[in-house]
């Protein structure tokens, strides 16, 4: 009964994870940190994103509160800050994210104001989505980790 | 020239200042016709003059841009500039020559007309003065006679005064006359001499010039009686006078020719009229007693005479005695004029005050003829026409005031037509003043030098005239050319301005390409990826396992075109750089030949790799790219052929070894020279190297049967989207960016290829590589030496090329070989070597119609004078009849050999589980796939020796069965196989390097391709192997792991690594394998093995990572960690740096984390160098990466460590690689960091470190 249920989680991981490859939100990367993922270090993922989510936030908060500045002149500061959260996206694997900064830093870089407010809104947006969608994903892993952990003995053959 | 660009300049000036449009407007359209000569001024000296002022620049810039829209109706105003250049140029010449000309001639003339006026001036004056001389001296002269008469005459009259008779008075005459004719004929100039007395006698000599007649006149005497009275009284005289005349009047003269000479009488007396034939002076004419002057004329002679008269006084002086008169002819002052006037020209006259004419040089008459008295003519009434006219414009110019002097010079007075000099000077005599007039025609003076200036001013002209018209048609010629050359230019210019446009368009089309296929190779990735997941579930019934399988295949097949067309693009925009790592060359393109030769066994074609000896086992550079070349050209040839062989010839050239030293530089640099296409990255890369390496030029021929190349496009086919025949497409597919890529490859690793001219059918592709071979690779070559073992080999190939190549291989090395094509020979072949030794043989009986050749036969003789010969029988497996069942029973034929010779199994990759097993049940062990290839050989043969070796050691010791090895044995090589394809993960397609000391890259996508094309019997499982890194796997290692770490987590970890050695591996002994049961699981686990390596590749390796990302610093912590190294992680470059510096607080830090690492670790290296990498963000507050680098190399300097710096940054299609090299990092990775790349960069570093 467990196992058939860790089976299907497994499966829901599968499908959630191949809907967010398909829609873009995630990428290769993502995949080569679950591999990352072990004995040694058993929550690394969920870790790591946590991290990341921190950081972002905390950066996304720095981004709109430098674009809400009557004279923004700081677009140097706002490119440092979308190159940080670029980097951690990216490394994440998170696609859709990275690609908005990258369309986000080009705003910056042209110091296109209108276009910065849009891409930071997108950015939140992307944001919220992936947040959401790896809770999930870590909602479901930990259910899973439940399962597979009644199952494990039994596989031992 | 000069001028031209003169105003060009002025007018682009002009046109910049000009704020109203038309005329803008206007001088524009002037200008475009410069277009040409200003691009061309513009590029020459734009850097000499700083230009004036930025709108000009302005300016420029936007005509540059409209000449380019308005080149169409460029033409003709282009047309009309150069004329009006033309024009104004031969404008110009004409003002100079035409001034040149003028001033020449007035100077000439000038100078010439001033010396010739001063001359003429003096000429005129002495001219005349003459005249007016002689005048002055006939004036004196008769002045000088006349006073002499009057002397004389005062003395005969005072010797006679009072004369008492008439005899005295007529005595007095009679002296009187003496004594004039004395005076009268000593000057002969004289017309007359006439005494006129006081009672009217008259006595007169007269000369007539014309004919020289001298006659002397006499009054009567006898009318004259002694009038002795009233002589006192002046009324006296008034009476006398009167008396005279009118007792003249009726007086009787006459006139007594003479003779000139001597004075006496000639003829007779003759009665004349008084006053006929002379004028007597009177005493009228001396009405003051003084002497006067004047001018009289005289009947008979036409000429002027100028008389005088004087008083003859008495003695007292109160009387006059008598009245004495001289008359001389002005004649000769006209002759004397005419003269001169002959000798000059012009004309001359002398008029009195009033302006009668004295004397003229002509011959004129100066009288007029009245009737009753002939009169003087006024000069204006004169005959000769130059006078009168002259005359006139005397008194026209100055009336009759005549100016005080009298004198008069006027050079251009116009008379009638000509030109006249018109002089006047005036000779001031006492009661007669004279006035002289010369009239000089100004021809005669000037008329040489006006018609020298006349001609020399034509001369000029028609020369400056004649210059004019070659200058014209010079310039005319001159700019021509110019303008030729201009338009050329011009044209030159706008082509090389296209072909730059072009380039540029291409260049951008390249990177396009490149962002495009970078931006779609990811989605291809995620549909690769998710399809790996999909393969990995479950849940999938067969028919949609195949479906996703086949969806698979097509997209790495997708995904490899724009892998293609990425490549392509790297190298035509430049961004390709070269790997440079040492790679095993021979077991590439083993691996190469391995994986195409399934795919040639559809074709029936045969794939054939035959290397030379000689060839380095390991050399430098970028195998992946190495690769790459070899399977574009493999797969063209194998689309290209449909029987036959493909060859893949290999040999090699030390460019150094002929002059024996290792490092020659010149001749280094000569080799470059001839690898112009080489990148200068590479270039750099080759400096670096070439330190410690030995270039070695590696041939390469890929030789095919197929359909050729036509000749002509040899050279086409190497361009991009080119193919050899448009019909390939439809036959054969493909894009035609194989070659082109391969060109530019091999271009870039510094080599050529080209396409050969080949006997026979086919194409064959012949290419050199530069590449290095590490010096400290002692052994290069294969040490190969089989003579001593005594082998023979029996090659049962079904490939002729193969058989042929190997045979030929190994009998250089030593060994004998037999050949055989097919089951009969085989069985002859058989038959014949084992005549002697097996009599139970000759069950086979279909065999025997086959003649043995001579050939065979001397082999066999050859054969059997060896002692102890080995025996390796080769056999294909596609010799047997695999169709029926008759396989079985040629099996158990070949089985009779069995123990006397060793078999060798060549198998297909499609041979069938069952004849392996059964094959394997007849305990032949040594089998090993298709093609058979060098390295496999020299396996075999190594096997087969070691074999025997054990076998005769066994046969010392007496112990024991050979079954249990030859177990062994068989996964040993099967393992073989099986290194290859584990080597290549499924989703690597770039990396070259695998974490094993022994590098072997296959690419992965055509791995898998091939493996799912073999419809082995364990598909299923190595399918999921191959796949690669999937959860599900993941899962297994993670679960096998675990197994393993409960069990004993030291000891498996150092299993892996000695399974992770390939080398090891290929070189083991045979009976070492321990767990040859499990050999299938083995293999099933190879990926896994792949990864266990990777976790335990960095074992021991200290790394600093300078990260300020949380993120990123976590996820490369762990991954670092996964692979054994031991990281620390710092937030940003100051403190990486510091980091580096505090040894001892690094130690400190480090000391929870790495007490294992520092117990194995000497503790000499960790003081001199604390870590053995760092990994470094580029941009991270506070200091950077470049700074933190560049502050690191710079403590570095002088202590001779080199600490590897690997960048990190997150631009992911960006050049900043160059600035991270140049600031002195070793190497380069992009952001999402991409695990295995990450591994092999790190490998690469601290290996050639440690190295």
């Amino acid at each position: 009964m467990l196992g058939l249920g860790a089976d299907l989680l497994w499966a829901d991981m599968n499908r959630l994870l191949a809907f967010l490859f398909h829609q873009g939100v995630l990428d290769e990367q993502f995949l080569q940190l679950q591999q990352l993922q072990d004995e040694t270090s058993p929550n690394f993922v969920s870790e790591v994103v946590n991290i990341y989510f921190h950081e972002s936030e905390k950066l996304l908060r720095n981004l709109r509160g430098l674009l809400m500045e009557k004279e923004f002149s700081d677009y140097k500061k706002m490119g440092i800050h979308l190159n940080q959260l670029m980097g951690s996206s990216s490394s994440i694997g998170a696609k859709r994210v990275t690609n908005v900064c990258l369309a986000f830093r080009a705003a910056t870089d042209h110091s296109n104001r209108s276009g910065c407010l849009r891409a930071l809104e997108m950015l939140e947006h992307e944001y919220c989505y992936l947040k959401n969608k790896l809770h999930e994903l870590f909602q479901i892993e930990q259910q899973r980790a439940l399962a597979a952990g009644v199952r494990y003995p039994v596989q031992n053959n | 020239m000069a001028e031209d660009r003169y105003e060009t300049c002025s007018e682009g000036s002009a046109c910049s200042q000009m704020g109203s449009n038309n005329k803008c407007k206007h001088v524009f359209d002037r200008l475009c016709g410069f277009a040409p000569s200003w691009n061309w001024n513009t590029t020459t000296t734009t850097t000499l003059p700083p230009p004036p002022s930025g709108r000009r620049i302005f300016h420029r810039d936007v005509e540059k841009e409209a000449f380019q829209y308005a080149s169409s109706s460029h033409c003709l105003s282009s047309y009309y500039s150069v004329f009006v250049v033309r024009l104004a140029i031969m404008v110009m010449l004409a003002i100079l020559i035409g001034l040149l000309t003028i001033l020449t001639w007035h100077f000439t003339k000038i100078y010439t007309t001033k010396s010739l006026k001063t001359l003429a001036y003096d000429l005129r004056y002495e001219l005349l003065q003459r005249p007016i001389l002689r005048m002055w001296n006939i004036l004196n002269s008769t002045a000088e006679i006349t006073t002499a008469q009057v002397k004389l005459s005062q003395y005969v009259i005072r010797r006679y005064s009072n004369p008492v008779n008439q005899a005295e008075q007529v005595e007095l005459y009679e002296a009187m006359r003496a004594i004039t004719w004395a005076l009268f004929s000593s000057k002969k100039a004289l017309n007359s001499i006439t005494i006129n007395y006081k009672n009217g006698f008259v006595q007169a000599f007269h000369r007539d010039l014309k004919d020289n007649n001298t006659s002397y006149i006499y009054s009567d005497l006898s009318n004259y009686s002694m009038v002795a009275n009233e002589m006192n009284s002046f009324s006296a005289h008034q009476a006398w006078n009167d008396k005279a005349i009118h007792g003249n009047k009726s007086a009787i003269w006459y006139r007594e020719p003479l003779d000139p000479v001597t004075g006496d009488k000639i003829g007779k007396a003759m009665k004349i009229a008084p006053e006929d034939l002379i004028n007597i002076a009177g005493l009228s004419q001396v009405p003051d007693g003084v002497a006067s002057w004047h001018v009289a004329v005289s009947k008979f002679t036409d000429s002027p005479l100028l008389s005088a008269a004087l008083p003859v006084w008495d003695s007292s002086n109160k009387s006059i005695m008598a009245v004495v008169g001289v008359t001389t002819a002005l004649y000769s002052v006209g002759q004397l004029m005419k003269e001169l006037v002959e000798m000059h020209s012009g004309h001359m006259y002398l008029t009195s005050q009033e302006g009668y004419l004295l004397a003229t040089s002509t011959n004129a008459p100066l009288l007029t003829n009245s009737t009753k008295h002939p009169t003087l003519k006024m000069a204006v009434d004169c005959e000769n026409e130059v006078i009168k006219l002259g005359a006139e414009w005397l008194q026209r110019a100055y009336g009759n005031h005549s100016p005080p002097s009298h004198e008069v010079h006027v050079e251009n007075a116009k008379l009638g037509h000509q030109q006249y000099y018109i002089d006047s000077f005036f000779l001031n005599l006492k009661r007669l003043p004279l006035v002289g007039v010369i009239i000089i025609p100004r021809k005669y003076i000037m008329g040489q030098v006006d018609e020298r200036a006349f001609k020399t001013l034509v001369i000029l002209i028609s020369a400056s005239l004649c210059i004019l018209v070659i200058g014209c048609v010079c310039i005319l010629i001159l700019t021509n050319g110019v303008s030729k050359e201009m338009k050329l230019r011009a044209a030159l210019i706008s082509q090389l301005e296209a072909r730059r446009k072009a380039e540029a368009s291409s260049n951008y089309k390249s990177q396009f390409l490149a962002n495009m296929s970078h931006e779609l190779r990811t989605p291809m990735a995620a549909v690769i990826g998710l399809l790996d997941i999909l393969i990995s579930d479950d849940c999938l019934t067969n028919e949609q396992y195949s479906t996703v399988t086949q969806i698979r295949k097509c997209s790495t097949a997708l995904l490899r075109l724009l892998n293609n067309i990425l490549d392509l693009s790297k190298v035509e925009s430049g961004k390709l750089v070269l790997e440079d790592a040492e790679f095993d060359l021979g077991r590439e393109l083993e691996g190469l030949v391995d994986m195409f030769s399934v795919q040639c066994i559809n074709h029936n074609v045969e794939t054939v790799l035959d290397l030379s000896d000689e060839m380095p086992k390991v050399v430098r550079g970028d195998s992946a790219r190495v690769v790459q070349i070899f399977t574009n050209l493999i797969n063209n040839s194998i689309k290209f052929t449909p029987s036959g062989h493909i060859i893949l010839r290999g040999w090699c050239e030390y460019p150094n070894s002929c002059n024996g030293s290792p490092i020659f530089p010149l001749e280094q640099k000569k080799s470059r020279c001839i690898q112009k296409a080489r990148e200068k990255q590479n270039a750099n890369n080759e400096k670096r190297t070439t330190k410690r390496d030995n270039k070695v030029i590696l041939w390469f021929e890929v030789d095919d049967t197929g359909c050729g190349i036509d000749p002509s496009k040899w050279d086409s086919v190497f361009e991009s989207f080119e193919q050899a025949d448009p019909s390939t497409t439809r036959l054969h597919g493909g894009t035609g960016l194989g070659l082109c890529i391969v060109r530019n490859l091999v271009n870039k690793m510094g080599g050529d290829i080209k396409v050969v001219k080949k006997e026979g059918q086919g194409t064959l592709m012949r290419l050199c590589l530069v590449l290095s071979t590490p010096t400290d690779v002692t052994e290069q070559h294969y040490a190969l030496d089989f003579t001593d073992n005594s082998l023979v080999v029996l090659l049962a190939l079904h490939g002729n090329m193969s058989r042929l190549i190997t045979s030929k291989w190994l009998q250089k090395n030593g060994v004998c070989t037999i050949e055989a094509s097919e089951w009969n020979g085989l069985t002859q072949v058989l038959r014949e070597l084992f005549h002697a030794r097996s009599p139970v043989h000759n069950n086979n009986n279909f065999d025997a119609h086959y003649p043995v050749t001579e050939g065979l036969k001397s082999k066999l003789l050859s054969i059997q004078d060896m002692k102890k010969p080995v025996f390796v029988i080769v056999v294909d497996i596609g010799l047997l009849d695999l169709s029926t069942d008759i396989w079985k029973e040629q099996l158990n034929f070949l089985h009779r050999y069995f123990g006397r010779a060793r078999f060798v199994w060549m198998l297909n990759h499609d041979t069938s589980n069952n004849i392996k097993m059964e094959i394997r049940r007849k305990g032949n062990v040594l089998m090993v796939n298709k093609p058979l290839y060098k390295a496999k050989m020299v396996h075999i043969l190594e096997a087969v020796i070691k074999e025997r070796n054990l076998e005769l050691q066994k046969r010392n010791n007496m112990i024991g069965p050979r079954t249990t090895t030859k177990e062994g044995e068989l996964h040993e090589f099967l393992e073989i196989d099986s290194t290859h394809f584990d080597a290549g993960s499924s989703d690597d397609s770039d990396t070259s390097e695998t974490v094993g000391s022994n590098p072997v890259s296959v690419d992965g996508d055509k791995q898998i391709e091939l493996v799912a094309r073999s419809p082995a019997s364990s598909t299923y499982k190595i399918n999921n192997c191959l796949v690669g890194l999937t959860n599900e796997h993941l899962e297994d290692t993670n679960n096998a792991r675990k197994e393993e770490s409960c069990q004993s987590s030291p000891s498996s970890s150092k299993h892996a690594i000695e399974e992770s050695d390939p080398k090891s591996l290929s070189t083991k002994e045979p009976s070492q394998g321990g767990d040859s049961e499990c050999g299938e699981t083995h293999r099933a686990a190879g990926p896994n093995n792949n990864v266990v390596n990777g976790k335990n590749s960095l074992e021991g390796l200290r790394i600093l990572l300078a990260e300020d990302t949380p993120v990123l610093q976590r996820v490369a912590t762990i991954m670092l960690e996964k692979m054994g190294a031991s990281v620390v992680a710092v937030g940003d470059g100051q403190q990486a740096v510091d980091a580096l510096h505090c040894k001892l607080g690094v130690d400190d830090c480090r000391r929870d984390s790495l007490q294992k690492e520092r117990n194995m670790r000497s503790q000499t290296e960790i003081l001199t160098s604390p870590y053995d990498l760092i990994l470094m963000d580029c941009q991270m507050p506070k200091m950077d990466g470049y700074e933190a680098t560049k502050a690191i190399r710079k403590s570095e300097v002088g202590t001779g460590l080199h600490i590897p710096i690997v960048a990190l940054t997150a631009h992911a299609m960006s050049c900043d690689e160059a600035k991270c090299l140049e600031v002195g990092m070793d190497a380069y990775l992009t952001k999402p960091i991409d695990f295995k790349q990450m591994v092999s960069t790190i490998l690469s570093l601290t290996k050639r470190k440690t190295s």
